[in-house]
């Protein structure tokens, strides 16, 4: 059969000349309306949130790019002097910048136990229906607004550590530490839980076939198989302490000091995101203090930043090793 | 016997997370706690006659004949003790007597150019005078109880005189006759704890039960009212009965507190029995009742939230969030439904999935700092509008951080739809477009509604963002998007390290932040009830 053949199968008064019966897409008007001018709008809105971090970047840049010329860096880094008011100011945030990591660390201390704990508790130990009680608990948890947790910590922490714990001030590093520990638990929890889970039975089985106890099992063979996951959950728990603002703000003393020494938690200290919140509304726009803040404001973003792809990079580690896309 | 050991210890691993679990749950309880019993304490509580006639006065609110019979009832009480008040003082406060007897000399040298006497009379009366002043002047001054004697009764003497007869220097001698009386009684040495002493008890009399009846009413709304709460009444009860006072024990030690009995200062005086007397007619003298005041969550406050309710914060709070959902919801929708239906995973995509992570990764300040830089400073004045921080900034400001919780949840309910539906729809001939608007959306709806309520807690909780963008601690209630506003969660945060007033009541500092806390988790709670309906209905079980 040849062509004209087949058009007369196809289309039986097949002397007019007319549309195909069998359009691909894009070539009647509505359709190829819909499909190119329709997805360029998406996408044009989609990218809304590109511009977002893009616009994030140029206006921190933007504000602090003239105290990155005006100051050194290497003296902002390294200088433990915050006296922004003062007669000769000193912009030196490296107390800042410690204090940041000081209660991070402490905060992680504190929940990356009970964080992974909790996970091979909630995947490993316990049946669905103790699951489904204990999931929406953590998720509570991660809900309470971080100023609520800052007037807990202000109002009811601070002045029983003072009264139980003789501390000479109420507001100090344990102090935020130990809510920003209840604040990172929920991330670490669920993350964690989830690499846990999808660590395969297969696995779990063949070392309760050689006679491993639950928690050899889990020591031994899950928690090693489900690292990736694991290290991303710290990562994210991390990042929420680290960004967190008001919990620091309320509960830290806003001292700005390293502590000495370095182990006692019982000392104020001040963090990044404590002084932006804090000195912003005292500094002049235009300022050399209003830009310092936007200049720890750059250091914070590129941290989280930093944090954020690490975090990724091991999820697709534990998304390749467990099979699972993503 | 290695058995046993590893089963031993596998037995502890297994307690030991159980106990981690019980320890988050207890750590949940014992944060939620403290707020939501005394957060519901601003609501529920058994006020005072105080805080019915601030009602009253402020809102217009509350029955008037009710209140003016109770405040007739409560009266003859509370009069009784500004009675021995004013009559103990009128042994002891000497500058004020002394004040007084001035005054009285002053009107009296008046009266008695208007008599008719002779230049010598009036010479000779005007000196007599003078002398009873100066008298009654050394005997406030001494602390010597014959010379005191000796000069009131050189005044009492002249009692029945005829010269003064009518005129205000029969004040005199009643001065005289109380002040003789009261210094009786009083201990010398003790003259001027008396006079702290009563000072102080006045004070705190005041804060229990208002300013006195006759007195100038205090220029703020604090100090018009007593203690409008039966707590707080019986806080300051207790300051009034106990004295506290911190002493140092050792050189060198902390500073010890010891509490004295107050009425131990006034030891062998009228005052002393006072104390008993008011604690044991306080409830006559305030009237306390059971009250729900619902009207909390829509009252404007007074200053430093010392009165009054909520109602600004929590319609700034809906404002926000409303305006920044208005937003964000469109956006992310249509984010979500480009990503998942519209694009495989090419290089452009990945490029906006790692953009939306990293915005989720963004700590919230430097929202706050962005939306300051962008809104307020630069896009502001870019459309003409004046650049200062305002609800619309700072609703824009919590959109963007809000924007990937969205477009994640958005996206997950869309993937979540079975093939099946879309595949059905397509078969019978409706475009991509159709099938997306009628199949999909519909199917995905209450996972997008878990999404946006998700959205609506986390914006409503948000503080660190709105702090440059739009939120004030104390001002008018704003009347377009372009003014300020209070908002609940920055509310909180001033009232928690906020200045002496905040601390003075306790129940609106903790009734501000559990109205937030219940906010947040009851929104939470629904969007756990949708996604688990939801998850039943998808799976079919």
């Amino acid at each position: 059969m040849n062509d004209s053949q087949i058009n007369q199968v196809l289309s039986p008064t097949a002397d007019v000349k007319h549309q195909p019966l069998v359009l691909s897409y894009g070539q009647g008007l509505g359709n190829f309306l819909s499909l190119y001018v329709g997805r360029t709008i998406l996408f044009l809105i989609t990218c809304t949130s590109v511009l977002s971090v893009l616009l994030i970047f140029f206006f921190i840049i933007r504000e602090s790019l003239p105290f990155l010329q005006k100051f050194n860096l290497t003296e902002f880094l390294t200088n433990t002097g915050w006296y922004p008011q003062a007669e000769k100011p000193q912009f030196g945030a490296l107390a800042l910048i410690v204090g940041s990591f000081y209660v991070t660390a402490a905060a992680l201390l504190f929940a990356v136990p009970t964080g992974i704990l909790a996970a091979v508790f909630l995947s490993d130990i316990v049946s669905f229906k103790i699951q489904t009680f204990v999931k929406p608990v953590i998720e509570l948890l991660a809900a309470i607004p971080s100023v609520a947790y800052g007037f807990f910590a202000i109002m009811v922490l601070a002045p029983w550590m003072q009264r139980k714990l003789g501390f000479t001030t109420g507001v100090n590093a344990l102090n935020a530490s130990f809510v920003l520990a209840v604040m990172a638990l929920p991330t670490i929890v669920s993350v964690a839980q989830d690499s846990i889970s999808a660590v395969g039975r297969e696995l779990r089985e063949a070392s309760y076939g050689l006679g491993a106890t639950r928690m050899e099992t889990v020591f031994k063979v899950v928690i090693p198989a489900a690292h990736s996951g694991i290290i991303a959950a710290i990562i994210l728990g991390m990042m929420r302490a680290i960004g967190e603002t008001m919990v620091v703000w309320m509960a830290s003393g806003n001292a700005s000091q390293i502590p000495h020494p370095w182990w006692d938690l019982s000392q104020s200290i001040r963090t990044m995101t404590a002084t932006i919140a804090g000195d912003m509304g005292e500094t002049a726009k235009g300022s050399d203090h209003y830009r310092s803040l936007f200049t720890i404001g750059l250091l914070l973003l590129i941290m989280t930043l930093c944090l954020n792809l690490l975090s990724e990079y091991f999820l697709t580690q534990a998304a390749k090793k467990s099979g699972i896309r993503k | 016997m290695k058995i046993i050991i590893r089963c031993i210890l596998d037995k502890i691993f297994t307690a030991i997370t159980w106990l981690t679990v019980f320890v988050i749950v207890i750590l949940l309880l014992l944060i939620l706690g403290p707020i939501l019993s005394r957060g519901t304490n601003a609501v529920v509580f058994r006020d005072t006659i105080e805080f019915r006639k601030m009602q009253m006065a402020l809102l217009n609110r509350g029955n008037e004949t009710n209140l003016t019979a109770e405040i007739s009832e409560i009266a003859p009480v509370r009069q009784k003790v500004y009675d021995t008040i004013n009559k103990f003082k009128s042994g002891i406060d000497t500058d004020a007597l002394t004040e007084q007897v001035r005054k009285i000399y002053r009107d009296c040298g008046q009266e008695l150019s208007y008599k008719k006497l002779t230049p010598q009379q009036y010479t000779e009366t005007r000196s007599l005078l003078k002398d009873i002043r100066d008298r009654l002047q050394t005997a406030f001054a001494s602390t010597d109880k014959v010379q005191i004697a000796k000069c009131t009764s050189f005044v009492m003497g002249y009692a029945d005189d005829e010269r003064f007869k009518g005129t205000s220097a029969g004040d005199f001698f009643r001065i005289a006759a109380d002040f003789q009386k009261a210094v009786e009684k009083i201990d010398f040495a003790k003259h001027l704890q008396y006079v702290q002493a009563v000072g102080e008890m006045e004070d705190l009399l005041t804060q229990l039960l208002g300013p006195r009846p006759g007195e100038a009413l205090p220029a703020t709304a604090m100090n018009q009212f007593g203690a409008t709460r039966w707590d707080l009444a019986e806080k300051l009860m207790d300051n009034l009965l106990w004295k506290e006072q911190w002493v140092s024990q050792k050189s060198g030690k902390s500073l010890v507190k010891i509490r004295t009995e107050r009425a131990k200062e006034f030891a062998g005086t009228e005052i002393e029995p006072l104390f008993g007397y008011i604690k044991d007619n306080l409830e006559k003298m305030l009237k306390p009742q059971w009250r729900f005041y619902w009207q909390y969550f829509i009252d404007d406050s007074t200053p430093g939230h010392y009165f009054g309710g909520i109602g600004p914060e929590i319609l700034g709070t809906l404002l926000l969030t409303l305006l920044s959902m208005v937003f964000v919801i469109p956006l992310g929708i249509i984010s979500a439904a480009y990503l998942t239906e519209c694009t495989t995973d090419n290089f452009v995509v990945k490029i906006i999935r790692m953009c939306i992570n990293s915005l989720a990764g963004v700590p919230s300040i430097i929202f706050g700092l962005f939306g300051l830089a962008f809104f307020v400073l630069f896009l502001l004045p870019f459309l003409g509008f004046s650049s200062k921080p305002c609800i619309l900034t700072a609703s824009l400001t919590l959109s963007i951080l809000t924007l990937p919780v969205m477009i994640r949840s958005s996206e997950e309910a869309i993937k979540a739809v079975p093939l099946t539906y879309k595949e059905a729809s397509l078969a019978l001939g409706a475009s991509n477009f159709k099938t997306f608007m009628s199949v999909t959306l519909p199917a995905a709806m209450p996972g997008i509604l878990t999404g946006v309520i998700l959205s609506i807690s986390r914006v409503a909780g948000e503080t660190a963002p709105i702090l440059f963008t739009g939120a004030v601690a104390l001002g008018p209630v704003p009347s377009s998007i372009f003014h300020s506003t209070r908002t609940l969660s920055y509310g909180s945060y001033d009232m928690a390290v906020g200045d002496r007033l905040a601390a003075m009541v306790p129940h609106n500092q903790y009734g501000m932040v559990a109205t937030l806390v219940i906010l947040v988790l009851c929104l939470n709670t629904s969007a756990i009830i949708l996604r688990s309906r939801l998850f039943k209905k998808l799976h079919g079980h």
